[in-house]
């Protein structure tokens, strides 16, 4: 099956993702892209299982101090999307730099 | 919850205190931990890196009201997808659109009144005759004559199927209406036989849409269908029985549509699963 075509906010967001940025506030800090898009646009990512999330867990969250973070990451498909996405819009790979955790 | 929420400022917790009644009680848990969890990382990033505080109180609250708005219409589509009353309030908004749409259109209601009147009266003698037509060369003689047992589910079906068919052809009288309106002024005779000729035209396909909507139908809770499959092979027809298998979403049962009618599977048939039979659809 050939992967989905995206939007251009959703291919964005699937590339940070995928460059290793995967909480809603990351996602958004580093796409420039307003809340309102980021957050609707996740939940249909994980809606079309091209994203799967996961809660960090609270023993990990309580050592930081901080309440846990509800974590995103690409599903194989999701994987196979955000290629074709590179291929279709080739300025995304440019657009964000990979992160250094 | 509230301890957790206790830990942002006045204004994100007014926020997600308004916008958490949007969001559907069975996620309203989840919706409230990742926005707390969201919220929280915001703010320690603006008091770290001294972010503009006017970006994160406004650009927030739409976040926060875009994914709640965004959670209710999802948990709606999922719910009356193919639902009978789905289809009703789509034809009645439709049907109230276009009468907005007439009243603009003709100048007021006094106008629209009269239009109406005469015209309704053709239009009502052409009715009996277009679901005769559309009866006639209808397909669903094919279904079977015994699928729908009870009383009560019978007399549903006929209400839905009525109700139905009744607004998509004042649908259809309406879009007619507004359709022949150009030509109302400079040839108003004209525009009486085109608007009549309009709502033939358009009445006759909606009473086709309507019969094949209601074939297409969970007997028992008027869902529409979903996943059909095909069942066998054409070459073997004469071995096997080849068609299309639609399944009803809540597990009610099938309906098996025979692609050539055969002497031992001339209807299609609609096979009732019974309760509990299939609890994994149900589910």
């Amino acid at each position: 099956m050939s992967p989905p075509r995206l939007s251009h906010s959703a291919a964005l967001i699937l590339k940070a993702i995928s460059l290793g940025y995967c909480f809603g506030f990351d996602v958004m800090e580093i796409t420039g892209l307003p809340s309102g898009t980021v957050y609707p646009a996740l939940r249909r990512l994980e809606r079309d299982e091209l994203v799967e999330s996961r809660w960090e867990s609270e023993e990990d969250a309580f050592s930081s101090q901080r309440p846990a973070r509800r974590y995103y990451q690409l599903t194989r498909e999701g994987k196979a999307a955000a290629l074709a996405a590179t291929e279709r819009y080739p300025l995304l790979a440019r657009l964000l730099p990979e992160k250094h955790s | 919850m509230s301890t957790r929420q206790s830990l942002l400022p006045l204004f994100h917790r007014v926020v997600l205190r308004c916008v958490k009644n949007l969001v559907p009680v069975s996620e309203r848990d989840e919706f409230l931990r990742s926005w707390h969890a969201e919220l929280w990382h915001m703010n320690d990033c603006a008091r770290r890196r001294r972010l503009s505080a006017i970006r994160l109180h406004l650009d927030l609250p739409l976040g926060v009201a875009s994914d709640a708005l965004w959670l209710r219409t999802h948990n709606l589509r999922r719910n009356l997808a193919g639902t009978p009353t789905l289809s009703i309030v789509s034809l009645l908004s439709l049907s109230l659109l276009s009468f907005a749409f007439a009243v603009l259109s003709y100048g007021g209601w006094h106008a629209l009144g009269l239009y109406f009147t005469r015209q309704a009266e053709h239009c009502l003698v052409a009715v009996p005759i277009i679901l005769f037509v559309s009866s006639a060369i209808a397909s669903f003689s094919h279904v079977e004559v015994n699928s729908i047992r009870h009383t009560l589910r019978w007399i549903n079906h006929l209400a839905f199927a009525s109700l139905k068919t009744s607004l998509a052809l004042l649908l259809m009288f309406l879009l007619s209406v507004c359709l022949s309106r150009p030509l109302y002024i400079p040839l108003p005779r004209a525009a009486d036989l085109l608007q009549l000729l309009f709502f033939v035209l358009f009445a006759l396909l909606a009473v086709r849409w309507s019969f094949h909507d209601q074939e297409q139908r969970c007997k028992q809770c008027l869902c529409s269908l979903a996943t059909p499959a095909r069942v066998g092979r054409p070459s073997h027809n004469l071995l096997e029985w080849t068609g299309t298998e639609q399944t009803c979403r809540q597990g009610h049962g099938r309906l098996s549509v025979p692609e050539i009618e055969t002497s031992w599977h001339q209807y299609s048939r609609w096979i009732d699963q019974g309760s509990g039979l299939d609890p994994i659809a149900s589910a």
